[in-house]
């Protein structure tokens, strides 16, 4: 499943991405979005996009559409 | 070649911090060979000379993509062709090191002389998480030093690395990053990933707990800053109080050090005989050297606040907030900053968009910055306001001049927002850039920390557009004082030198006479030559020559507008809005008695200076931002343009409804 359809406070394990260019995945990998990493939605920010998540032990905020393009696994 | 440290890692790891607690101030700031960003340059202070210590922009990968990272990497690209012998320290945060050390790993594998730095150890402590630093030093290859740069623990550890090596360190095989082709480079990446990690796995132990202390803690206060309804209104409260911070913090201290210039000008002029060297001294360099400090007070306590920002983490967090609100005009979040800053001045907010992760972006956000109304615009708004609109003007029983002037404010965010909008259905526009942001821990800003950020904001101002503000106010100075019209100014003078003589002295005839004198040598000079020439095109402005002049001048600094309009109106060279200036621009009549001045040219004067490039420092830097002259010429002669449009129209509705 993609991230969009994780709810809040679920921590899922990050497969890897889709739809995504070479060097955009090498960006996200770069902060820290890799395969094999933990990640939980925390919250909306007030005009819902971003959305601010844990990714492994750092705070992101993730843009919406990215989301579906984040394959993830509930471990 | 000397022993050259580089300083690199991640944002927010702590690299300028350390370089500042390793250098002190004694550092400087440098452009090197063929790059457009400057580093930060320092000398050891434990190893005297010969050990330069070079603060690196932040990097995410091995795959340099914003202009910081081309920056540092090119960096290392140049020491390897110059055979320096280069020692890379690695920083990383030691509550991030999975990610931070993927750098490390990475330069390693590449064949430099690289040391890594585990920075924020205390936090990491608090976290409970302990780092084993000979097992990671085994892992790696490489030295590892513990530290906590704010605290001082381990920096000495790190003076002993910086020595410099007999033999130079060999640089033979070292990876060229720029030369080298892609899938190389993502290679790299990839194993710098896979090292890191299982660095990570047998040398940190993690505690049990999922989520870290100082996340946890932040994703507390992100659940108050980012509620939907709090959020807003809390970003909004902190704007206000910067804002008012700026204006009515630093306004008495601009009084008082202008104040205290005009004063020792006035003094210089009493005890120095008449002439062109009294006239350079306090016409030319007082004034010069009062529109450059005017402007620090300002610059300090924009920085201190910006930096307090910064360094709580709550800066990133704002650009999040807004970033959904300005994807439609083709910006996002990270514009944030650069704008805000123009508020004060446009030179930060220009510098502040190098951070932008991609170079069209980067252009646009340069382009737009200026169009916030920076501080230098103030004197030039509240004069006209002050002049022209009335004090009976009271919309919905609000100051209708204070009206006026946040009206101006949001006209400014008006226009960039449109033209933001337009530009994106040019080449400049980008589909929207890296989709992720790191929002940092929330930590206490470190007064001594924010001190050193304030003092190298101050500094870099003072040394770099300070200059060219002083020498452009002294050109200034020489245009609106030659060639001189001897056949005006002799009765004059011999007038001045009479009331001089005269006993009891008559002081208020004095400085009646030197007042003409002032305004009698700047229309016969080249910049009031230079005005009547150009009068014909502010014409349809509603603007007269004396305004032309006053307009011209403020090239050089926009304030410097009031006061040329000062010496014109032989009022000396005053450099606020005083009564004595607004009474003469209400007054000024035309040879057949109408107004000179109506609220209509005060409408046009506005809408202009709202709009036009009109300053030299702003033009200085985009020029060295963007490498070249093409963007910095652009931009002056569009937004000209633009003004002159706009300024036109809005004279002719203000005529049209009586003004």
């Amino acid at each position: 499943m993609t991230l969009d359809a994780v709810a809040f406070n679920v921590t899922v394990r990050i497969r890897g991405f889709s739809g995504l260019g070479e060097l955009d995945k090498t960006r996200l990998t770069g902060l820290g979005l890799r395969p094999g990493v933990s990640l939980t939605k925390i919250l909306r920010t007030p005009l819902g996009d971003p959305i601010e998540c844990l990714v492994g032990a750092q705070l992101l905020a993730l843009e919406a559409r990215l989301l579906p393009l984040i394959r993830v696994e509930i471990p | 070649m000397s022993r050259v440290v580089a300083l690199a890692g991640r944002p927010n790891t702590g690299k300028t911090t350390l370089f500042n607690a390793l250098t002190g101030l004694r550092q400087r700031t440098a452009n090197f060979a063929g790059c457009t960003v400057e580093k930060a340059i320092g000398i050891a202070l434990t190893e005297g000379a010969g050990v330069e210590i070079v603060d690196l922009p932040g990097t995410f990968s091995m795959l340099p993509q914003t202009e910081d990272e081309i920056v540092a990497f090119r960096f290392l690209s140049e020491c390897v062709e110059a055979g320096a012998d280069l020692l890379v320290l690695c920083v990383a945060e030691a509550s991030n090191l999975e990610n931070d050390l993927v750098l490390a790993a990475g330069l390693k594998a590449a064949g430099y002389p690289t040391a890594l730095v585990v920075n924020m150890i205390d936090e990491a402590r608090l976290n409970a998480i302990t780092v084993d630093a000979s097992e990671l030093s085994a892992k790696l290859g490489m030295p590892v030093v513990l530290t906590s740069a704010r605290t001082g623990e381990g920096i000495k550890k790190i003076c002993s690395l910086l020595k410099p090596q007999a033999p130079h360190a060999d640089l033979s095989r070292a990876l060229d990053f720029q030369r080298a082709p892609q899938k190389r480079l993502h290679e790299l990446q990839d194993s710098a990933v896979e090292s890191a990690r299982r660095a990570v796995l047998t040398a940190v132990t993690l505690p049990r707990k999922l989520v870290l202390a100082t996340v946890s803690r932040s994703i507390r206060v992100d659940r108050l800053l980012m509620h939907p309804v709090a959020g807003p209104l809390i970003l909004a409260a902190t704007m206000f109080l910067l804002f008012q911070a700026l204006f009515v913090g630093a306004r008495p201290i601009m009084d008082f050090l202008s104040g205290l210039l005009s004063w020792a000008a006035e003094s210089a002029r009493a005890h120095m005989p008449e002439g062109a060297a009294a006239s350079l001294l306090c016409d030319g360099a007082f004034p010069g050297i009062s529109a450059v400090i005017v402007f620090v007070p300002q610059i300090a306590i924009l920085f201190t606040m910006i930096g307090f920002l910064e360094q709580s983490g709550y800066l990133p967090r704002a650009g999040a907030m807004v970033d959904r609100a300005l994807r439609p005009f083709g910006l996002d979040g990270r514009v944030f900053i650069p704008f805000l800053s123009g508020f004060a001045c446009a030179i930060p907010g220009v510098m502040a968009a190098r951070t932008l992760p991609s170079e069209k972006r980067r252009i646009v956000t340069i382009l737009l910055t200026p169009l916030m109304t920076c501080s230098a615009r103030v004197p030039v708004y509240t004069l006209l306001i002050t002049a022209f609109v009335p004090a009976t003007f009271r919309p919905l029983g609000f100051d209708g001049q204070g009206v006026v002037m946040a009206a101006m404010y949001v006209l400014g965010i008006v226009i960039a927002l449109l033209l933001a909008l337009a530009l994106k259905y040019t080449a400049l526009n980008e589909a929207h850039p890296l989709p992720a942001t790191i929002l940092p821990p929330y930590r206490i800003p470190s007064a001594r920390e924010l001190a050193h950020y304030v003092w190298a904001r101050c500094w870099h101002f003072l040394s770099r557009a300070g200059q060219i503000i002083f020498l452009l106010s002294l050109a200034l100075w020489a245009l609106s004082s030659f060639p001189r019209d001897s056949a005006r100014l002799g009765p004059l003078e011999a007038e001045l030198a009479a009331a001089q003589a005269a006993t009891p002295p008559d002081a208020t005839l004095q400085l009646d006479l030197r007042a003409r004198l002032a305004s009698t040598r700047i229309e016969g000079s080249l910049l009031g030559r230079a005005g009547r020439a150009i009068e014909p095109v502010f014409r349809p402005l509603g603007w007269d020559w004396r305004v032309s002049v006053a307009s011209l001048s403020a090239l050089a600094a926009r304030e410097v507008f009031v006061g040329t309009l000062g010496t014109i109106y032989a009022l000396g060279g005053e450099t606020a809005a005083s009564e004595g200036l607004v009474k003469a621009l209400r007054e000024a009549r035309n040879p057949d008695g109408t107004r000179r001045y109506s609220l209509a040219t005060a409408v046009s004067l506005l809408v202009f200076f709202a709009i036009a490039l009109q300053c030299v420092s702003t033009i200085v830097t985009v020029r060295r931002e963007t490498g070249g002259w093409k963007w910095p010429g652009l931009q002056f002669s569009f937004l000209f343009g633009l003004a002159y449009i706009f300024s036109f129209t809005a004279y002719r509705l203000a005529l049209a409804f009586g003004g």
